[in-house]
């Protein structure tokens, strides 16, 4: 259990440093194009342009989200955590294209050293000087939740420091053709609006980062991160029975007031969601999220930092909600099923 | 009694393919260095020396009873290493598939290994062959919790060339923090066309047999392999046979540039000096150091000098990169097997190929096998994008 402070996001829809993000911003939704709802990318103010323009894409978006946090100088983190499944990818493939195009000749490394995973941490670390604790979970849709398993596990070995932690993951034209042969994307375009009703195989591409400065002092903070669990299976009875063991555990007999599905679509998926929203009970207001962000790995960062804002504002996006019970958000719980093999529960609570 | 043991391990390299055979070649000063198979993909084949592990892919297959779809070498030679690991630390069923096993894996590659394969399947759009699903790091271990049917907190931790002394860690920390009683922890990476062109890109590749901490190194060779480590309480298996105490570790980042270290060395000094204080170890009681020593103009300077921060009299250390090459995310992971075997037979393996010493710092490494009395080995790992790891095993 920790606290979650100041956040940033980078997403397709626009929510990086925006005073009010509901219902002002999030109202006019960015559709997304032949199935990819691209990241809205600022203008990076605070990186210096020589290292921008070497920047991947990933390093871009995971440096441009982190350095407004990482600039103030209340917020010196005693380490920096990603969690990222693929790092940047299209750099990784721009080198794998110079690889072959010039037959293993004499190569620019630029691609080489901003594709490694770990580049964007690194980067991080270089900008703000920080020679902290420093690493990048790599574990596919289980990324950012080991992440935040590493924050909590920091915050109760060392009382008293604080760290930032992001989600970050980019889609490129490289990383959506592989995910699209194996089955991850709706065949024809799908909007925003359509995007849980078409009952159709795959979801839409999308990519995105999330900041979040943490630590154990509950004062001025935004939201409290309860708990998370994660555990990988096919089976849905193990799936239901490990929500009832994490409610029992962390809410008594109490119920969350919402449950922010991580639902994307995919109808092979669905029964997961489902059984979630069953296991729940008919007390607790639905909402989704992947219409803003579509899908990727690590869309549970976007998920915590949305969560933070409707904690703190208690109030929800009209087109986010599924199911309303009642109009009060002082506990949220996040469930993700990444290609029904990963499985994650955070909670969140009001201070 | 709160100590962290090890209770198992595994390791396959390039001069060994189990823990035995390894322990061998080192103490023979057996270097695993050569040329690398002709049918490997990439021009460089014939032109420089690598690490490479003599089993084919396909003996690998063969051996392991691994056939499922998209499987990459890297994911063989993880659970080659993990089966050894298990054995040797006797696991039940039970414990390997009970939720509070975890499993925490190492890989640079991941499953861009198939680099070739991977080049077209992102650019053409239809078809698309077996490997869809494990070009990613993570696909080596969902293929090991799968197979395994494991149910714990799994994980992929990628920083570079010291990853898996941060998954060895963050196995530790997990049981510590009683979110797992028991955690497989280590690393893999086999050697691909990908890094082998990256690595040449930054001109850091030796065209001969590495020479760590020798004032006329030329670079590194790639090598491959993977290890793993079974960790846990030692109030938890006082039945078991104990290999060795995780007495400590640390991990802190240089700050100085994406692909070299500052010449101070605050990374490496950082790293070490807080795997000292999380052991509460003093530098004097640090009997052997299993150093980085890839061999590189850059890392074996600083990484002499931050010893020589560190200690007023540098412990003997050496480099078995000089033995099996740089395996990246295995490095970690397999140094750690090395160390646990320095600290089991009280003994201390030579580095090999060294003549002279840096001029700067005048260190030389140990140069010929030596029983010693071994207490407390400490295992650097330093990375790209400033990632420095160092680890401190103690005996049991």
């Amino acid at each position: 259990m920790f606290f979650i402070h100041e956040t940033t996001c980078i997403s397709a829809q626009h929510t990086f440093l925006q005073e009010n993000i509901f219902p002002a911003k999030l109202n006019e939704l960015n559709q997304p194009a032949n199935n990819i709802l691209m990241a809205v990318e600022p203008a990076y103010e605070g990186i210096p342009p020589g290292v921008l323009r070497r920047m991947g894409r990933a390093v871009r978006l995971g440096v441009g989200a982190a350095i407004p946090l990482l600039q103030k100088n209340t917020n010196t983190p005693d380490g920096i955590i990603i969690g990222t499944s693929m790092g940047g990818m299209e750099d990784c493939i721009k080198f794998l294209i110079q690889i072959i195009e010039y037959n293993e000749g004499t190569l620019t490394p630029t691609n080489f050293v901003q594709s490694t995973p770990n580049a964007i941490a690194g980067q991080l670390g270089l900008l703000s000087k920080n020679k902290g604790y420093n690493i990048t979970h790599v574990h596919r849709g289980l990324s950012f939740e080991n992440a935040v398993i590493d924050a909590d596990m920091l915050l109760k070995e060392k009382p008293g420091t604080t760290y930032l932690m992001g989600a970050v993951d980019e889609v490129s034209s490289f990383n959506y053709n592989i995910e699209k042969l194996a089955g991850w994307y709706k065949q024809r375009p799908c909007s925003n609006e359509e995007l849980y009703n078409l009952d159709s195989k795959g979801s839409v591409a999308g990519e995105g980062s999330a900041m979040f400065i943490v630590n154990d002092d509950p004062s001025n903070a935004n939201a409290k991160l309860t708990a998370v669990h994660i555990f990988q299976t096919e089976d849905e009875a193990l799936v239901k029975d490990q929500l009832h063991q994490f409610l029992k555990t962390h809410l008594g007999d109490n119920k969350p007031d919402l449950l922010l599905s991580g639902e994307n679509g995919d109808n092979r998926l669905t029964h997961f969601y489902n059984s979630c929203e069953q296991i729940c009970g008919p007390d607790v207001s639905i909402a989704r999220f992947k219409h803003l962000t579509g899908e990727y790995p690590t869309t549970t960062g976007f998920a915590c930092w949305i969560a933070t804002e409707i904690i703190k504002r208690n109030e929800l996006p009209q087109h986010m909600i599924k199911k309303i019970f009642r109009q009060d958000f002082k506990s949220i719980l996040i469930y993700n099923s990444y290609k029904g093999m990963q499985h994650s529960f955070i909670l969140l609570e009001h201070i | 009694m709160n100590r962290i043991v090890v209770t198992g391990i595994g390791v396959i390299s390039s001069i060994g393919n189990t823990v035995e055979e390894n322990r061998m070649s080192l103490m023979n000063g057996v270097c695993g260095i050569d040329r690398i198979d002709k049918n490997f993909p990439s021009k460089f084949a014939e032109v420089l020396p690598f690490g490479q592990i003599e089993m084919s892919t396909e003996a690998l297959q063969k051996k392991l009873n691994a056939y499922d779809s998209g499987l990459t070498r890297n994911s063989l030679l993880a659970q080659h290493a993990f089966e050894e690991a298990i054995k040797s630390s006797a696991f039940t069923t039970e414990q390997l598939q009970s939720f509070d096993t975890a499993l925490i894996g190492a890989t640079t590659i991941g499953g861009i290994c198939l680099t070739d394969q991977l080049y077209e399947d992102a650019n053409k759009g239809e078809g698309g062959s077996e490997y869809l699903e494990s070009y990613d790091c993570a696909s080596v271990n969902m293929y090991l919790q799968k197979r395994y049917n494991m149910h714990g907190i799994v994980n992929t931790i990628n920083t570079a060339c010291s990853s898996s002394a941060n998954a060895i860690m963050y196995g530790a920390r997990l049981i510590k923090s009683g979110r797992a009683k028991r955690a497989i922890v280590g690393g893999v990476d086999c050697i691909a066309k990908f890094t082998l062109n990256g690595f040449n890109s930054l001109f850091i590749l030796s065209p001969e047999i590495c020479r760590p901490f020798d004032a006329a190194r030329r670079g590194l060779n790639l090598g491959e392999g993977a290890a793993f480590l079974v960790l846990e309480k030692e109030e938890d298996c006082r039945e078991k046979k104990i290999y060795a105490a995780l007495a400590g570790y640390a991990n802190s980042n240089d700050a100085f540039h994406p692909s070299s270290l500052s010449e101070n060395g605050d990374g490496p000094y950082l790293a070490m000096n807080g795997a000292l204080e999380s052991s509460g170890l003093l530098p004097t009681d640090i009997s052997f150091i299993n150093a980085h020593g890839t061999a590189t103009e850059n890392n074996d300077e600083v990484e002499s000098k931050a010893m020589l921060r560190l200690f007023d009299k540098p412990p003997a250390f050496a480099s078995t990169k000089s033995n099996i090459g740089h395996t990246l995310g295995a490095a970690g992971a397999i140094e750690a097997v090395f160390s646990i075997l320095n600290l089991r037979h009280q003994e201390i393996y030579p580095a090999l190929n060294y003549k002279d010493p840096i001029a700067s710092t005048g260190l030389a490494p140990v140069l010929s096998y030596t029983k010693a009395s071994v207490n407390n080995v400490m295992s650097n790992s330093f990375g790209f994008a400033g990632n420095c790891s160092s680890l401190i095993f103690s005996k049991a």
